[in-house]
């Protein structure tokens, strides 16, 4: 398992919103809904889109591709709506104080 | 060319540098500027390109890397292509740098030109000049195009006069150090009635070794003329590679293109066959083998512009672990480009549940007189086939290879060259494990 890497401050991503960052050569989504912070391999598992340019609904807890509006689950990282049916990766997320960091998925 | 360069990047300052140390002739000088202007005005290509749709690049950092680094020695990887084979000439060239060139005398005194392109302009700029001014790789195309337009170094020529035959093949090794930049770029000139194979493969110094690969590949094959080119890209698994590679056939002419492609972190690769004269005929093939997460992105392109021209593309690809590839093939007719007969085909041999192939087939014609098809499959191993091989005594680990190699037979069975069939058969076996469930 690779260590919390730290990414962002809280008040780079604003709510709901997301945010494109590089952990140890990985682009990962970081993800801000409903006061939480999530984190998903920014791929979607349709076509490869970056979700990172989708929209967040903090309703739902989804993130949508901006291609074909496939929709993942931003805490599993599922695939919720078609185009899209394999999940995409999610990280492990934490906060201390102001940080956010986020551990990698060995998947 | 002796002179060392300290600056680095792909900066304006870089550039100069790198032009200051040119014994170029100045129409070369203005054609590297001109295409240098158009590399600083044009964007990375992105996602949003439809090319670059399934090819994200957002990793790759293109300032990580030097213009022309200093000269460094690494020891020379093992020539895979040309292992038994009796050569008519070879080079070798480190990071873009010739460091060894060397052509039979018996061509030689025929006309033959063969090495390092950058140092065959300095003798015969005159001869070269119309076809490097021809610019098959357009570099306006992008900024990939451009980049390689104004800094090529080093590369590789071949030329042969009108109607010699070079029925030796003839070998080229490009080799990149750990974190180097290699900027090649290649052009082959066959004139009327001539014949030549050339062999050209390319490897990092490390096989784990990282670093960018910016090339192009011309290829001129004129009148009658024959080409067998094998292009083995080998490079470390942390290399970015990006080329343009494009071919013009001329009438009655014939082009035999062998690609293999094992090496690199991410390639996107252009691969351009224009049959430009009547009765042209090109064969394509295309050996792929992937694994661990790398990406290859091959676009084909068969432009039939002639009329009565035949073009026969055939790529087939492995893939294990959590690799991927892309292929985009085109067949383009002109209007006047009528008894046309074209075919291309991709083949995709899934070993494991997380890779990935995209297969992209089209067709764009203007004319009412041809026949072009095309096909694409994509399939895991044959359970069947995996447990009957085992019954007949063989480990499972050598049915999956044996059902692999079978599934490359149908292209290895269109290469002419042992050689060639024999290094590109052992480099996929050696990378074989099993089938992931």
């Amino acid at each position: 398992m690779s260590d919390f890497v730290a990414v962002a401050n809280c008040s780079e991503v604003a709510d709901p919103g997301s945010m494109l960052v590089e952990v140890d050569d990985r682009l990962v989504v970081l993800i801000h809904a409903a006061g939480h912070y999530y984190a998903l391999d920014d791929v979607c598992t349709h076509d490869g889109g970056p979700l990172s340019d989708g929209p967040v609904n903090a309703t739902e807890g989804t993130i949508a591709c901006p291609r074909h509006g496939a929709k993942f689950d931003v805490k599993s990282g599922a695939a919720v709506t078609m185009p899209a049916t394999k999940a995409t990766v999610a990280h492990e997320v934490k906060v201390e104080g102001e940080q956010v960091f986020v551990r990698l998925s060995n998947a | 060319m002796s002179a060392t360069l300290t600056k680095t990047g792909f900066t304006q300052d870089a550039f100069d540098a790198f032009m200051s140390t040119r014994n170029e002739p100045a129409w070369l000088s203005d054609l590297r500027r001109d295409s240098w202007s158009r590399f600083t005005e044009m964007a990375m290509p992105s996602s949003r390109d439809e090319e670059w749709m399934r090819t994200d690049i957002r990793l790759f950092k293109l300032d990580k890397y030097s213009l022309a680094a200093d000269a460094v020695e690494v020891s020379l990887p093992q020539a895979l292509l040309a292992t038994g084979v009796e050569l008519g000439g070879r080079g070798v060239s480190i990071d873009s740098r010739s460091v060894e060139s060397q052509l039979s005398e018996k061509w030689s005194s025929r006309g033959v030109l063969f090495g390092s392109l950058d140092t065959m302009l300095v003798e015969h700029g005159d001869l070269l000049r119309p076809y490097l001014e021809r610019h098959l790789v357009s570099p306006s195309y992008d900024k990939i195009a451009a980049l390689n337009a104004a800094c090529w170094s080093g590369g590789n020529l071949l030329f042969v006069p009108k109607g010699v035959r070079v029925d030796e093949p003839l070998h080229s090794l490009s080799v990149m150090s750990d974190g180097g930049t290699d900027l090649g770029k290649t052009l082959v000139v066959l004139e009327e009635g001539a014949e030549a194979t050339l062999l050209s493969e390319t490897a990092s110094s490390e096989p784990d070794g990282g670093g960018l690969h910016c090339g192009s590949i011309e290829l001129i094959v004129e009148r009658g003329a024959r080409l067998r080119y094998v292009n083995l890209q080998n490079w470390g698994s942390g290399v970015w590679h990006f080329a343009h590679q494009m071919a013009h056939v001329g009438a009655n002419a014939n082009l035999q293109w062998t690609i293999g492609a094992l090496g690199s972190r991410l390639a996107k690769v252009n691969q351009h066959v224009a049959l430009i004269g009547q009765d042209a005929e090109a064969q394509v093939n295309g050996v792929m083998f992937t694994q661990g997460k790398q990406h290859l992105c091959y676009n084909t392109y068969q432009h039939h512009q002639a009329e009565y021209c035949q073009s026969d593309l055939l790529y087939k690809a492995a893939l294990q672990d959590q690799s991927r590839t892309v292929w985009r093939g085109m067949i383009k007719v002109d209007e006047g480009a009528q008894r046309t007969n074209a075919y291309q085909r991709n083949d995709n041999l899934m070993l494991s549940t997380t890779a990935r192939a995209d297969s992209i087939p089209g067709l764009e014609i203007e004319a009412d007189d041809v026949r072009c098809t095309h096909g694409s499959t994509s399939g895991r191993v044959d359970d069947h086939q995996l447990f009957y091989a085992m019954t007949r005594g063989y480990t499972r680990k050598e049915a999956v290879r044996m059902i692999v190699s079978g599934f490359f037979q149908q292209v290895f069975d269109r290469i002419t060259i042992e050689s060639v069939r024999e290094a590109l058969g052992e480099a996929i076996g050696r990378r074989v494990r099993d089938i992931e469930e």
